[in-house]
């Protein structure tokens, strides 16, 4: 798998290329992602009903995802971001949005696994 | 690694991997420091103080926001020492805006691209060097001129004092008073509007009230018994003698400094209750810049030695103000002189030229950071014509020779009235060799001999001279003073006088 088609899973390959000036660069990026921990943060938050610390958790990841140009996953992170914002969340709205980010986040944890084991 | 001369970026971001897409791309030219929140970014500044060149700043984090940091940057105004770049996600206009109105050099919006935000990094840190560099200049340029000032003040002492046969420290101690006065009366009331640009104006120009002087015959200046009633009416006519010899001259009279000063030296010996002179102007009728140097004169006229007293000690003179033995002064003014008799007392003893200065320049410098970037600029530009203003104004009416020597340019500069009556240009250039001009003369190349005996410490001479000019031989007094620079490890020139000039006739 190269690192392009890795991206036609989860991202936009062009966009993330014309941010960071090299692959190695991008490589080096998405595999650190592996170990951020604000994926964990949030869902434990979001379990805890810890809403603030949820939005920051969640306002993170899409900083990330805007960064390394994780399409996918910046939508749902972006919607969750946005419902947290609220100072008395609609939980039910949260909770739905939560699948939609763990469903996208398994899908690019995923792919960049592959991606780093056929390397 | 030159470690030291690399410039310091703090990046503030709860997120790891934002902080190291961004340490990434910054390690190789900056060194890098990294706080995790809010909270640590306060504390890392504090720490490290203004040796961070540049701060890059999230928004959202926990602890304390992007917000709170800068607002206690702001409420330390450290935000105008350490330019400060937001990146955040939060891309909405308010929040934007916001960030601008704290004083944020430039904000980046995520997602970024690498090189530009280098690029963004770079331009900032070039923006704030030359800031800096610029702000450098002008405090050098105000220090500089405030230097020269408050020497001019000092010559102007001499000149209207001598024929009083005063030390000259009297509109020094003016000078400090009134400042102290100012102060206390604007932390005390908002009534008068003034600015420091007015409490300024009013100093400067404090140190011209007696000069209707001039125009006293010293017979009854100097009398050491009480003045007749004709002599005293005759004393009184230094109010009005000094603001008409403000209010003929032809190009300043509108300038705020001589408006300034014409309201003291006409209105300094008023009385709030109206029984003062020239005018008889009651309580607030009379300018607050004539009744605060009123008290000023006042007081330090009591505390002072003259030809027809001793001197009073602080309290005593307190005293006799307050209880009205000395003339009649408005309630809160009073206030002022008891709450701030401390700091008056204090001044009076620490009394320096150097002490004046640091005074003036604290205004200046407070004016400097209340103002806007283009007002820092303009500021030092009335400063220096305000300057020139006085000049004119002293060596105009002063029948003296002033010559001010820069040994870096070798240049001697002298007075208009000194250079027509030694037939001289007023620019010189002090090669010697030429025996038609002062400088080349037998004498002053003695007195050139003195000079370099002087030192920081005593700075100070004072000779009599005899000097070859076109017009012939002549002789004089001279007074004058070395300048130092860099802590007075280095010397850059003479300035002085030289009074009592007559021609020799052989």
């Amino acid at each position: 798998m190269t690192l392009q088609e890795c991206y036609s899973i989860i991202g936009n390959y062009n966009e993330v290329m014309k941010r960071l000036p090299r692959e190695t660069m991008v490589i080096k990026f998405i595999m650190k992602f592996l170990d951020d921990k604000s994926y964990e943060n949030l869902m434990t938050a979001i379990e805890n009903s810890d809403y603030q610390s949820a939005f920051m958790a969640a306002h993170t990841i899409k900083g990330v995802c805007q960064n390394l140009s994780f399409t996918r996953l910046y939508e749902s992170s972006h919607l969750i971001t946005e419902a947290l914002r609220n100072e008395n969340p609609d939980i039910s709205l949260i909770s739905e949005l939560a699948g939609k980010v763990r469903e996208d986040y398994e899908i690019t944890v995923n792919t960049i696994k592959t991606f780093r084991d056929e390397q | 690694m030159h470690k030291k001369n690399r410039q310091k970026i703090l990046i503030v971001d709860d997120s790891t991997m934002n902080r190291e897409i961004l340490i990434d791309m910054l390690h190789d030219e900056f060194d890098i420091i990294e706080a995790l929140d809010g909270l640590q970014a306060i504390k890392t500044i504090k720490d490290y103080n203004t040796s961070i060149d540049l701060m890059l700043l999230d928004i959202i984090m926990p602890e304390a926001d992007g917000f709170e940091v800068l607002a206690v940057m702001n409420e330390n105004h450290i935000i105008n020492d350490i330019p400060v770049i937001m990146i955040s996600a939060e891309n909405d206009d308010s929040c934007i805006e916001r960030a601008y109105e704290m004083g944020v050099t430039d904000y980046i919006s995520r997602p970024f691209n690498v090189s530009v935000v280098r690029r963004r990094v770079t331009n900032a840190l070039a923006l704030h060097a030359k800031h800096k560099k610029l702000l450098g200049i002008i405090t050098e340029q105000v220090y500089e001129k405030e230097k020269n000032n408050s020497m001019m003040i000092n010559i102007l002492s001499h000149i209207v004092e001598s024929r009083n046969g005063e030390s000259g420290m009297h509109t020094l101690n003016i000078f400090s008073i009134t400042n102290v006065l100012l102060r206390k009366l604007v932390e005390k009331t908002d009534k008068y509007k003034l600015t420091s640009k007015d409490m300024s104006l009013i100093t400067v120009a404090s140190s011209l009230h007696d000069i209707g002087k001039i125009g006293i015959p010293s017979a009854i200046l100097n009398k050491p018994a009480r003045l007749t009633a004709e002599e005293f009416s005759i004393m009184k006519t230094h109010t009005t003698i000094g603001s008409s010899l403000l209010e003929e001259m032809a190009v300043y009279r509108n300038e705020p400094l001589v408006k300034v000063a014409r309201e003291i030296c006409r209105w300094h010996h008023e009385r709030y209750d109206g029984k003062g002179y020239p005018d008889g102007l009651k309580g607030e009728n009379i300018p607050i810049s004539a009744q605060v140097v009123s008290v000023a004169d006042v007081y330090d006229a009591l505390t002072s030695e003259r030809c027809y007293k001793k001197a009073f000690s602080h309290e005593q003179a307190l005293n006799m103000i307050t209880n009205g033995e000395c003339g009649q002064f408005s309630p809160l003014l009073m206030e002022c002189l008891i709450e701030s008799h401390a700091d008056i007392i204090k001044e009076l003893q620490a009394h320096s030229n150097e002490k004046i200065q640091e005074n003036q320049l604290k205004n200046i410098i407070d004016e400097l950071i209340q103002y806007d970037e283009n007002d820092n600029i303009i500021n030092p530009l009335i400063q220096i014509e305000k300057d020139r203003e006085k000049l004119r104004f002293f060596t105009m009416k002063s029948e003296e020779l002033q010559f001010d020597y820069d040994c870096r340019t070798s240049v001697v500069i002298i007075s208009e009235w000194g250079a027509k009556l030694i037939g001289s240009r007023r620019t010189v250039l002090n090669l010697g060799g030429n025996d038609k001009c002062i400088l080349g003369s037998k004498h002053i190349q003695e007195f050139a001999s003195v000079l370099k005996t002087l030192t920081p410490e005593n700075p100070e001479t004072e000779n009599h001279i005899i000097f070859d000019t076109i017009n012939g031989k002549m002789c004089g007094k001279i007074t004058a003073r070395t300048l130092w620079e860099n802590n007075n490890s280095r010397y850059t020139g003479v300035i002085g006088k030289i009074s009592g000039l007559t021609k020799i006739e052989m």
